[in-house]
């Protein structure tokens, strides 16, 4: 499965990957910022995509839309390292399936993958 | 100074959080305690927010946390806005509960396990009540809470840092709980 990891933090990028390849993920590609993220999705048409809701310049929630516009089956899973209700709403509005907060783990991460891979 | 901090007839009450649509990520069965080996505490945090902020058929759990972490800062973390969150200090002040009360601790947990059919309780702070009473009694009482809780459908979750225990303490501790795995592995 392909997947996507879209953080402006570099060090939760790397984190996240290892947890994905130690999970057997083998096909992960990661990008730091908005432009960069739409290049990789165009590249690669991840199966999944974690997006940061809060990212330098445009928000999460603009690159959820921007992504669902071109493709509207991609599997938007949005992220944030706090439960704000308001955000985590305008999340799932604009299309996401679900949230993942962060910092993850191995259980919340195989739970989000074994439910929205099928 | 009073050792439980909460004006008469000002006792928080449990209430549902609003759903938030999203996935339950933790399969924690309604009659069981979990420890999880982790410091910070986040695994156990991230469960429990998740069992209370979102439905599983009948809607999510009713939570109670008592934390070491000001109870402000879990609340806009975790979303918690409806959810009692008692914090474990020694500063005077509504929703406190002073540690080496061990007597109001219990009560609290016992009493909501009782007036909550499918409710979670987050106990976070184990290693500060074993610094401010004998270990002894801090076990007493995990016990006690353990024994309401397998005759209820609650569930009870405690994060352990198995560094401040020594391995028969933690053996003690987890002998009557299940552990969540997995947590070690943090993004």
């Amino acid at each position: 499965m392909r997947i996507l990891v879209v953080d402006d933090s570099e060090a939760f990028r790397r984190v996240m990957t290892e947890l994905l390849l130690k999970a057997g993920y083998r096909d992960v590609k990661a990008a730091g910022g908005y432009e960069e993220a739409l290049e990789a999705y165009k590249e690669s048409h991840p199966e999944i995509v974690f997006v940061d809701m809060v990212l330098p310049g445009r928000s999460g929630v603009d690159l959820t839309r921007e992504i669902l516009s071109a493709d509207p089956k991609a599997k938007i899973i949005a992220m944030s390292s706090i439960m704000n209700k308001s955000l985590i709403k305008e999340s799932l509005e604009a299309g996401a399936k679900d949230f993942l907060l962060k910092p993850t783990n191995a259980i919340a991460l195989s739970s989000i993958l074994s439910t929205w891979s099928e | 100074m009073s050792l439980f901090h909460f004006k008469k007839g000002k006792d928080a009450k449990a209430v549902k959080e609003a759903s938030l649509g999203v996935t339950r990520k933790y399969d924690l069965r309604p009659g069981k305690c979990y420890v999880v080996e982790e410091a910070p505490p986040s695994v156990s945090f991230d469960a429990f927010a998740n069992l209370v902020s979102t439905s599983d058929g009948g809607g999510g759990a009713v939570g109670l946390a008592v934390t070491r972490q000001h109870p402000d800062l879990v609340r806009q973390k975790y979303g918690l806005e409806r959810t009692p969150v008692y914090w474990l200090a020694t500063r005077a002040g509504e929703g406190v509960i002073s540690p080496t009360n061990l007597g109001i601790l219990t009560q609290t947990l016992v009493k909501f396990i009782g007036e909550n059919a499918d409710g979670v309780i987050l106990l976070d702070g184990l290693e500060y009540l074993v610094s401010n009473n004998d270990f002894g009694k801090v076990l007493k009482v995990i016990d006690q809470v353990h024994d309401h809780i397998s005759q209820s459908g609650s569930r009870f979750i405690l994060p352990v840092d198995p560094r401040a225990f020594e391995p028969r303490e933690l053996a003690l501790l987890e002998r009557n709980m299940e552990r969540i795995s997995g947590a070690t592995d943090e993004g």
